[in-house]
């Protein structure tokens, strides 16, 4: 088995073209700093490569103040964890689709759509996954500003 | 036979109430039995006819968009089939309270009845579950009938009649299925074909298409049904007994014969995983009618020659 | 009937339906018995958890988080915990760590044997389904003995586990262990060589390698499809390093490889139990936590029985976390559903999809109740009233 240290190197190199900035927050993770248009290919690469896997993507809502949303997606392969992440604004999230290289992250951008707004260009299927069908629009319930009431405002 | 006779023949014995209750106990049996095969403890004697005094006095939803006639006569026409033939076996070992040449043929149409008017009731209604449940009972009516009448065929032709009595008159006290074992067992998983019974039950597979056919029925329309069923059940072991095990000689030769056929039903139920409808097909037309087939000619053969 | 596109016939799977044990909604289009396309909705059980974790402390979370899942709460709680220890940048005890892996395999022997039971009842197969759990009842037992409760153990705190084990205990559980060793070579004999059920799963669903990798299947589903990924092996987390297990795969990629690599995990589990309480590690069994968390991002990945468990962390020094992020191994696997019951005949599609082990809370994670007049959603804080107002009377 390849060790955390050699794959993670592999994994700096693979996303070099892209990538603002690399941290190592611990030894068996690599955080990778992307705008937000290059998401897409980064993802085909580690893929076209055969670096690991699309575990999970996070959104991260940072704040009213800040006006900005972050998405992580998280690549793992054996012990070491690649993280790309990417910052949007708050007002007008646009991010493109990964699916065309990494067809599972279906589900996972359907739930980023739907708690956080976040409009995912490309991704095959934009339905509402967990949320009800009459849930309203532009209420996203894991963005710091969602409050219970939203749902039941203006409503019988 | 007197007129009066007659009506208690239909209403108390052997038709009618006698049967009921007969279908009751034994589908308690069944139940008992495979529960106990599994490890579980089972229902408690009165169980199923609990089940059926519930359902008789439940409301009987009638769905949007069936015809309302058929949706509440096609239940009574499948029990009053099941207890027709009733009249036509030796039940509990007495001699049938009908017979005439052909009464065999008669009394297998009839316990096809219910499995037809299962699969019109499945049919009548806009539900999807219904609808493919109707199309699995009808698809596997067809697979096991042929191989199911070639069965009992066999023993006939070595009589020489369709009569029931005359059957089990010429075999004279001897066990049929020791010298026709092939379509002994045929017949016998034929009958738990028709009954739908695991393995055989994808028509009513709960966890595909919830209870089939039956899926919009409720109240006294399913209670029906179900009763058509025990009869069906007690009606077939009987036949299968009569024909294959040297008679019926007395209620407690029926009684020791038929339950013992369902000791042997209930150990089929718990030892097999559910066939795919594709795989019942196969496995009767591929092996059931060949075989049947085969005992039939072997036997056909044996009687010219002799 | 809603409408109906011509030649299609949709034979809808849920929310409600005999195959779910839990709710969730699969439409199989299908042309007479042949499944031609499937679709999949979720959420009937969204409880809104990730968001509720920001409302409520660090401890409070754990229990929390504790019952997304009614079958593996335990491998929740310990991945939560695990990310909260790194966060606060220090760790459980050796011998908590070593108890906390001997929970997740009992969780992993009782769910596995839950499955079993759960699929053979999918393929018809009640007599393996009624046997399987009474032989789990074994194991519920010895987890009752253990923490005092069948389901959620509790057995995390942060920084250790609450409960040691006493020696009368650790008979027990070897005693049970012995007789569920026994079962499972029964059991993986049924799987694998009974005629009647393995028509039912040889051949069904089959799933290449690539297939495997295309759909994200975790756990399981993809070990059986020869996919080597298992984060107890991959990435030791708790004692896995000192009390390692094996990685089980297979090549055949249908439900008996799924069948099969179950139960063999299951050997695994019962070798690794008995070493770890062979060697149990002497020692405390907590380490002092602060109540506030130094701010930070965690990433925790554990193995549950159904695959890969993702946790995701974020703290902003206070002592409420600023966001957590449950991934559960069942919406990776859902994926699979989807695509690999088209072409397969309807009765298989019950079979295929409980091939997946799915559990739909574990998925879900807004109590929701819908009225004639309008839909609403219900809050935390009108479930209390509610609460309140129905056991005072």
């Amino acid at each position: 088995m390849k060790d955390a240290t050699t794959l993670l190197q592999a994994a700096q190199s693979i996303l070099a073209p892209w990538a603002k900035e690399f941290t190592y927050p611990d030894p068996m993770r690599l955080d990778v700093a992307l705008a937000a248009g290059d998401i897409a290919p980064a993802a085909a690469a580690l893929r076209a490569a055969g670096w690991g896997y699309l575990t999970a993507i996070t959104g991260l809502d940072l704040g009213v103040e800040a006006g900005k949303l972050e998405v992580l997606y998280h690549f793992c392969d054996g012990p070491a964890l690649v993280n790309l992440r990417v910052t949007l604004p708050r007002d007008n999230p646009v991010i493109n689709s990964v699916c065309g290289a990494i067809p599972s992250a279906s589900f996972f951008e359907r739930e980023l759509s739907e708690m956080f707004g976040v409009t995912v260009a490309g991704t095959p299927n934009p339905d509402k996954l967990f949320l009800p069908e009459d849930w309203p629009d532009g209420v996203y319930p894991l963005r710091k500003d969602f409050e219970p009431e939203l749902l039941t405002r203006g409503r019988p | 036979m007197t007129g009066i006779w007659s009506i208690i023949a239909l209403l108390f014995f052997p038709g009618g109430l006698f049967v009921l209750t007969c279908g009751l106990a034994y589908e308690w049996v069944d139940r008992k039995l495979i529960a106990r095969f599994q490890n579980r403890l089972g229902p408690r004697w009165f169980q199923p006819a609990a089940d059926v005094l519930k359902l008789l006095a439940k409301e009987e939803v009638v769905p949007a968009g069936v015809n309302p006639v058929l949706f509440k006569w096609l239940p009574v026409i499948a029990l009053a089939g099941a207890l027709t033939a009733a009249l036509y076996v030796p039940m509990a070992g007495l001699p049938p309270a009908f017979s005439f040449p052909g009464d065999l043929i008669v009394a297998l149409y009839l316990l096809s009845l219910l499995t037809l008017c299962t699969g019109l009731a499945g049919a009548n209604t806009l539900d999807r579950f219904s609808i493919v449940g109707a199309v699995r009972t009808l698809t596997q009516l067809f697979s096991y009938e042929a191989p199911f009448m070639l069965a009992l065929l066999s023993p006939a032709i070595v009589a020489g009649s369709w009569q029931t009595s005359e059957i089990i008159r010429s075999a004279g006290g001897q066990w049929i299925l020791l010298t026709q074992p092939i379509s002994f067992v045929i017949a016998l998983i034929g009958l738990m074909g028709k009954l739908e019974l695991p393995p055989f039950d994808a028509p009513e597979a709960e966890t595909e298409i919830v209870a089939g056919a039956l899926t919009e029925y409720s109240g006294r329309g399913y209670a029906l049904f179900r009763l058509g069923r025990g009869v069906e059940l007690v009606v077939g072991l009987t036949l299968v007994a009569a024909l294959y095990m040297g008679g019926l000689a007395g209620p407690l030769d029926f009684a020791l014969k038929t339950l013992g056929l369902l000791v042997v039903l209930a150990l089929f139920q718990t030892l097999f995983a559910r066939l795919r409808i594709d795989q019942t097909v196969g496995l009767w037309w591929r092996y059931g009618a060949l075989l049947a087939l085969a005992q039939m000619l072997v036997i056909v053969g044996a009687k010219v020659i002799a | 009937m809603t409408e109906q596109v011509p030649n299609k016939f949709i034979v809808p799977i849920g929310p409600q339906h005999p195959a779910l044990k839990e709710p969730g909604h699969f439409e199989f289009s299908v042309d007479g018995e042949i499944v031609t396309d499937a679709s999949i909705r979720l959420g009937y059980v969204h409880r809104g958890v990730e968001r509720g974790t920001e409302d409520r402390t660090w401890v409070q979370n754990l229990y929390l988080i504790e019952r997304i899942c009614g079958i593996c709460s335990h491998i929740h709680a310990t991945a939560y915990t695990l990310g909260v220890e790194k966060l606060a940048g220090l760790s459980a005890p050796p011998r908590a760590q070593a108890i906390r892996e001997l929970f997740c395999e009992l969780e992993r022997i009782h769910s596995h044997l839950l499955w079993i039971g759960v699929a053979a009842h999918e393929a018809g197969f009640d007599a393996l389904f009624m046997y399987s759990w009474r032989d789990r009842e074994t194991v519920m037992d010895l987890l009752e003995e253990l923490s005092g409760n069948r389901v959620h153990y509790s057995c995390n705190v942060l920084g250790g586990v609450k409960f040691d084990i006493s020696d009368a205990q650790r008979d027990a559980i070897l005693r049970g262990l012995d007789f569920l060793e026994q079962r499972t070579h029964h059991y993986l004999q049924v799987v694998t060589q009974d005629a009647a059920f393995v028509r039912r799963t040889r051949g069904v669903g089959v799933m290449t390698k690539e297939q495997a990798v295309e759909y994200g299947a975790v756990g399981p589903v993809a070990r059986a499809s020869g996919v080597e990924r298992d984060v107890r092996v991959d990435a030791p987390y708790l004692a896995y390093e000192q009390f390692p297990v094996q990685m089980i795969t297979d090549t055949a990629g249908d439900l008996e490889a799924r069948f099969a690599v179950r139960v063999r995990e299951l050997f695994e589990s019962y070798r690794v139990i008995r070493a770890i309480l062979d060697k149990l590690p002497a020692g405390e069994l907590m380490a002092k936590m602060p109540r506030k968390i130094p701010p930070g991002e965690a990433i925790v990945r554990v193995e549950a029985p159904r695959g890969e468990l993702f946790y995701f962390i974020k703290s902003n020094g206070g002592d409420k976390p600023e966001r957590v992020k449950v991934r559960t191994p069942s919406i990776c696997n859902f994926g699979s559903v989807a695509r690999l019951t088209i072409g397969h005949q309807l009765a298989d599609a019950p079979m295929i999809l409980a091939g997946i082990d799915p559990c739909f809370s574990c998925n879900d994670r807004a109590v929701r109740i819908k009225r004639q007049d309008h839909i609403q959603s219900w809050t935390w804080s009108d479930l209390r009233r509610y609460a309140l107002k129905k056991y005072s009377a």
